[in-house]
């Protein structure tokens, strides 16, 4: 009898489904993460952070829905005041328009030679600049599907799948003594899939979010001791920080995770 | 008053036919009007009172094209709100000429006359990326309190955007002229005052009146 109900496509169906629910749809992150000193960066009642995307190159621009998504992790703790990155540009415009903003600290100190500038930020009480560049962007894309719809009814039929992969960098700025603090660094790669028979059913990778998620917690490491965080680390987590040597331990303070993306 | 009355099947199939080559013609145009918003730039003002003039040509500048799209975008308003916004903040008394011989009795000490050279547009579908792109040339001319000719700069500005961020084809041009505009605005605030001609002036009044430091630069 059992053997009989295997036979019947829609049992199949469904159990194509449940497997690849289950199997497929995870996104893996690798974080790396520098710091210059051991310590939790002071940040006074009345300052801010800002976070910017770079949109210097060509090919690709730091997406400003990731930003604000950065943003609103950092401002979820309630401790942690977050200039929107619009409210800044336009605060301050021109000088971190893309064409003209600071890729280096040097060029940020000439700016804040300016002033006006330096006045303007100062009043704004920003004290810190986070700087995320990188992108998300589909890999690779396999199989097909297709649509038909007609008076007795409509519906899609096929399979397809797709991979993307999110990489960013997050570079914080310290403007009051006109140094680099730290670096987050974050790799996020995840397949989703399509299924249509009748319907089509999406299994869709959070890829862009974990990326967010992972950048954003180890940004709030950086302001905010393990006691005022909201959410403690991770059990898998291995960062360490001896913050002495950049670049060894960029490449040694490797941790990572994994998730399961909900359909 | 009379009214075109439907009868019968003839009328009915003449009237889908009408609507059908309608849509067919309308479907493939894109409509646009740029409606950006401008932040004042922030720059200490230079000391002297200009005269900005925008004519009509500008003012009311509609860009077409009708390559295998057409795209119909009115930038003219958008583009004379970031001109006003500009060199109001780039100078420290501004005024709004209608001509630019209309020099005598205004008291200006340099007018700004800019016009459109060349509007340039890059769609998904020619250029198979998920992109808009606009590219802006204007060529401001500048001439002194006498209407003598100073400076021609040409200059150019560009903005992108991604479509997968936007609602609409209308939206995703407006977004990416708007960005252009600013983008226009940074050109302005810091390439203005660093055109030779434009320097070599500035330097020659800096005798009767101290020359401000550049900003930033």
């Amino acid at each position: 009898m059992k053997a009989y109900l295997w036979h019947r496509p829609v049992y199949l169906v469904i159990t194509f489904c449940a497997l690849l629910s289950l199997t497929s749809c995870s996104t893996s992150t690798i974080i790396d993460e520098y710091r210059v000193t051991d310590t939790h960066l002071e940040i006074g009642d009345n300052e801010q952070i800002v976070i910017m995307g770079r949109r210097h190159a060509g090919e690709y621009e730091t997406e400003p829905d990731f930003i604000d998504c950065i943003g609103n992790k950092i401002a979820a703790t309630g401790k942690l005041s977050i200039m929107p990155e619009q409210q800044f540009l336009d605060s301050l415009y021109p000088w971190f328009e893309p064409r003209v903003a600071p890729l280096k600290l040097k060029r940020m100190g000439r700016i804040l030679e300016d002033p006006i500038i330096a006045e303007r930020i100062k009043s704004l009480g920003i004290r810190y600049m986070v700087w995320v560049d990188g992108n998300t962007e589909t890999t690779e894309k396999n199989g097909a599907f297709s649509c038909a719809i007609s008076p007795a009814g409509g519906g899609c039929f096929g399979f397809a799948s797709w991979d993307k992969t999110s990489i960013y960098e997050a570079i914080v700025w310290d403007l009051n003594q006109l140094d680099e603090k730290g670096r987050v660094k974050v790799e996020t790669k995840g397949s989703s899939y399509l299924l249509a028979i009748g319907a089509p059913i999406p299994f869709i990778a959070q890829v862009q979010s974990d990326a967010c998620e992972g950048i954003g917690s180890r940004l709030k490491g950086f302001f905010l001791t393990d006691e005022t965080l909201s959410s403690s680390p991770k059990p898998g987590d291995r960062t360490m920080r001896d913050g002495a040597r950049r670049d060894r331990t960029m490449r040694d303070r490797a941790t990572r995770q994994s998730h399961k993306a909900k359909p | 008053m009379k009214y075109m009355k439907i009868n019968g099947p003839k009328n009915t199939i003449q009237l889908t036919l009408v609507l059908a080559v309608a849509s067919v013609l309308t479907a493939c145009s894109t409509n646009v009007t740029v409606s950006g918003d401008y932040p004042s730039a922030l720059t200490k003002p230079l000391p002297y009172h200009v005269g900005l003039v925008l004519n009509d040509s500008f003012t009311n500048y509609t860009f077409e094209s009708d390559r295998e799209q057409n795209v119909v975008m009115a930038l003219g308003k958008s583009q004379s709100k970031l001109f006003d916004q500009i060199f109001s903040d780039l100078f420290s008394s501004f005024s709004r000429l209608q001509t630019a011989s209309i020099i005598a009795g205004n008291n200006v000490d340099l007018v700004v006359v800019p016009h459109v050279e060349e509007v340039q547009l890059a769609m998904p579908f020619e250029t198979r990326l998920n992109v808009f792109e606009v590219w802006l040339k204007y060529n401001v001319q500048v001439f002194d309190s006498d209407g003598e000719p100073i400076a021609d700069w040409l200059m150019s500005s560009y903005g992108r955007t991604q479509t997968r961020f936007l609602k609409s084809e209308e939206e995703a041009l407006n977004q990416a002229t708007t960005a252009a505009l600013r983008d226009a605005g940074v050109r302005l605030v810091i390439g203005f005052k660093r055109v030779p001609e434009i320097y070599e002036w500035l330097k020659t009044q800096a005798s009767s009146k101290s020359l401000p430091k550049n900003e930033g630069s």
